[in-house]
């Protein structure tokens, strides 16, 4: 566990993840007061990677949790093992002769197999899944439920419980208690609302694209042999293009994706040419990649006026993005 | 503390953020954790635990600045004029404290608490009184700009400035005798007078911030319903931007409620072949059930909407709700009229939202500046585009229905009728206005299964409801 909130951004920076003061806090929150984090926001912005690092920090197993349309209890929670079960009941036919030996009445026969029916809904055939794993583990874990908005209104009910109580019920077997309460990290795109139910039990943390100098703080930690000058560089186009209507707004995993690309091609610094022909690395769509062309110029132009002030001789085309 | 946690709560509640007890008792348990040293983690542990829709975050940093930073920055702010006016530096300031404390010890004997407090700058006390005397005063029920000046007063009066007025006067008074430099007799003069203002000023402040606190959210609320109830017709074009946000908000539901129902329909009936086949591994016991899949019901919209001048404010949110109903099916077909009909279903698709209406309201389809002629309208569509409907088909018609005694060719919509699986007429005149002059409602809505008055945000809600409903 955390002891404060420093401590936190520390053993996160150690991981290579910058948080910033807001996130500690509620990460801090959460592992004291042993709540889940409903952690919201656009895609790409690192909301399960929040979880990946707070688990390796703490060294906790991650247990992790994919939600999509249809989910059920089955995947999610636990299922019996049909075939192995199948298997218990020809060993049970096989058996049951011999069980029977000696019964004197029909009574007598019944309460002996009742006694050997226990096994057949026991832990023995249970099959955990992720949800009953972190309720059983006996290491303390971290729990990620991704894109929790992907889910049925119906399983989010489900969920209820165990976020709460940190207990499931198995109606066969009973309720089965966390032996260690693990902590929850749940993600939403926010495709659809959640339930107040849930949001109550849950600590809210929302976060946003991130500014210049934090953007470029993760690529200097997540890419550092990227050329200075190169990261500012796209830093500043990335977050011109934030700015733009997009059907998908390019996340801090998009800019990293390009400045990798970008070093990977032993490019130093942008220009008009390059971006072109690497902007479907950040941008995702084709009507978006026209609109960004046009931001784009703009930016150059911007930047000519600029430098126009400055005056530059002899700067060629090439260079207009720097 | 826990006072003033239940407080915010109920300040946020006020403002319209949900925020439940058990939320406000989570607050207090994170806030006890975070503690009150800092600012930053206090506000995170707040934000955290009360606030859980990114769209009520706004509400919630203007409010908790002005409530917590409150009364307390206020007074800093004060003293910080007084120094600014009175060009010291921090440590010069200190000192002239200093030997202001020291005056007072000599000569302040009869001076009243706050008094000494307000001139040795001891925030801390004076934000205590004020708190005291806001409650006497009843400050928190302060509503409207006009009281303002009531409270004003009425604060003043329970903080006793009249007599710390007086008594300040004494003190110039003594301090003309004593011994004191003239430079630093002018100085203690000028402090003396500023201090007397900024308390004042702290007053007038402090109650202004408490008129804030109660209508930051209630405002916007007012505006938006305001809004909702006026007619299309009578918009500015601010209003115009929000009924934007609102119909898109509208669109967002219709997409919700859909895809709910479709969820639910997913399972359909027991299917016993693939049952069968896919428990034989388990020697044909059937562990796993199968069901069928229900077919996905593709609704198809055909939408014909007036673009003419008569209802030009209308159409083009009208053309709005259908853009977004696009984006919503695959299969939405929109068509425009004034007299000729043209379909504007491939600009709507390729191009975005603002592009699409320019085009269609600008006349690059359709001559816009014809008279509107809604019964050659239907004939057109009836002889070319026919075809678009089928029995699957919703038929949605928008338009005021005013024919400049046109032929009719109700038999048009009849013939639509026929085919489609419902035809619906949104009109945006006033119910009471149909069938009068040139209005040609009433031979149309004997063809229309559903006929409803569209003239506001609240009566498309309805009309949204309404077909979500089925």
């Amino acid at each position: 566990m955390f002891s404060s909130i420093d401590e936190v951004i520390d053993r996160f920076a150690k991981n290579n993840y910058i948080a910033s003061r807001r996130i500690a806090t509620v990460i801090y929150l959460a592992s004291s007061l042993k709540k889940p984090v409903l952690v919201e926001g656009p895609a790409g912005v690192g909301k399960t990677d929040l979880a990946k690092v707070l688990a390796a920090s703490l060294g906790h197993d991650l247990i992790r949790l994919q939600c999509y349309e249809g989910l059920d209890e089955g995947k999610a929670l636990y299922e019996w093992e049909y075939a192995k079960q199948l298997l218990y009941t020809q060993i049970l036919k096989d058996k049951i002769s011999e069980v029977l030996t000696g019964t004197k009445s029909l009574a007598e026969a019944v309460d002996r197999i009742a006694k050997e029916d226990d096994v057949f809904f026991s832990e023995r055939f249970v099959l955990p899944r992720p949800l009953m794993k972190a309720i059983t583990s006996e290491e303390p874990s971290v729990l990620l439920i991704d894109e929790i908005d992907k889910a049925d209104a119906e399983f989010e009910a489900f969920l209820l419980e165990l976020l709460s109580d940190f207990q499931i019920s198995v109606p066969e077997l009973g309720t089965l208690k966390a032996k260690h309460i693990p902590l929850v990290i749940l993600t939403s795109n926010n495709a659809r609302e959640m339930s107040d139910a849930l949001k109550r039990r849950c600590l809210h943390l929302y976060i946003d694209f991130p500014d210049r100098k934090q953007e470029l703080a993760i690529i200097k930690l997540k890419v550092p042999e990227a050329a200075e000058k190169l990261s500012e560089e796209v830093v500043n186009v990335v977050q011109s293009l934030r700015k733009l209507d997009l059907k998908k707004t390019p996340g801090i995993s998009e800019t990293l994706d390009w400045v990798k690309a970008l070093t990977l091609l032993n490019v130093q610094s942008l220009d008009q040419e390059l971006v072109n022909e690497t902007l479907d690395t950040i941008v995702k769509y084709e009507a978006d990649v026209r609109k960004a062309q046009e931001e784009l110029k703009d930016y150059v132009r911007r930047v000519r006026a600029r430098r126009g002030a400055d005056a530059a001789p002899g700067s060629s085309d090439k260079d207009l993005l720097n | 503390m826990e006072e003033k946690l239940v407080e915010f709560a109920n300040l946020l509640r006020e403002n319209g953020v949900r925020v439940s007890l058990a939320e406000t008792l989570d607050a207090f348990c994170a806030s006890e954790l975070t503690g009150l040293g800092e600012r930053e983690a206090f506000r995170a542990a707040l934000r955290s635990t009360m606030i859980k829709r990114a769209s009520e975050l706004p509400v919630f940093e203007e409010l908790f600045d002005v409530y917590f930073s409150g009364l307390g920055e206020i007074i800093k702010q004060a003293s910080q004029a007084v120094q600014d006016a009175l060009s010291m530096s921090d440590q010069e300031f200190q000192k002239f404290l200093d030997q202001i404390e020291e005056m007072l010890k000599k000569e302040g004997k009869k001076l009243s608490e706050l008094a000494k407090q307000l001139l040795q700058n001891n925030s801390g006390a004076i934000e205590k009184k004020l708190r005291e005397a806001a409650r006497a005063a009843k400050l928190k029920g302060i509503e409207r700009t006009i009281e303002e000046n009531y409270f004003a007063r009425a604060l003043a009066r329970e903080l006793g400035l009249d007599k710390i007025e007086g008594e300040i006067k004494e003190l110039r008074e003594q301090l003309e005798k004593m011994d004191l430099g003239q430079a630093m007799k002018a100085r203690m003069e000028e402090y003396l007078e500023r201090r007397l203002k900024a308390l004042e000023d702290i007053i007038r402040r402090y109650v202004r911030m408490e008129r804030e606190k109660r209508d930051i959210r209630q405002r916007e609320d007012q505006r938006m319903n305001q809004i909702a109830e006026k007619s299309f017709y009578y918009l500015s074009e601010e209003e115009l931007r929000k009924m934007q946000e609102a119909v898109q908000k509208l669109a967002q539901r219709l997409k919700n409620a859909i895809a709910i129902r479709r969820k639910r329909a997913k399972k359909g009936r027991f299917d016993i072949k693939r049952t069968l086949r896919s428990n034989l591994e388990y020697g044909g016991v059937p562990f796993k059930l199968r069901f069928e899949r229900r077919k996905k019901e593709r609704p198809q919209v055909v939408i014909l909407c007036d673009v003419s001048d008569s209802v030009r404010n209308a159409s083009r949110f009208m053309l709005q709700f259908v853009y977004s109903l696009q984006d919503l099916y695959s299969r939405v077909r929109s068509f425009i009229f004034v007299s000729d009909i043209g379909e504007v279903t491939e600009h709507f698709r390729t191009n975005d939202i603002k592009d699409a209406l320019d085009v269609a309201l600008k006349g690059d389809v359709i001559n816009v500046y014809a008279h509107s002629n809604f019964g050659y309208a239907f004939r057109s569509f009836v002889a070319d585009h026919i075809g678009a409907i089928n029995k699957r088909t919703t038929v949605i018609v928008l338009g005021d229905a005013r024919n400049n005694y046109n032929l009719p060719h109700d038999w048009c919509l009849r013939e639509i009728q026929q085919r489609a699986k419902r035809v619906i007429w949104l009109n945006p005149e006033s119910r009471n206005t149909w069938g009068f002059g040139d209005s040609e409602m009433e031979r149309y809505a004997i063809h229309c299964d559903m006929v409803e008055e569209c003239r506001n945000l609240n009566q498309l809600y309805r009309v949204v409801d309404h077909l979500v409903a089925r």
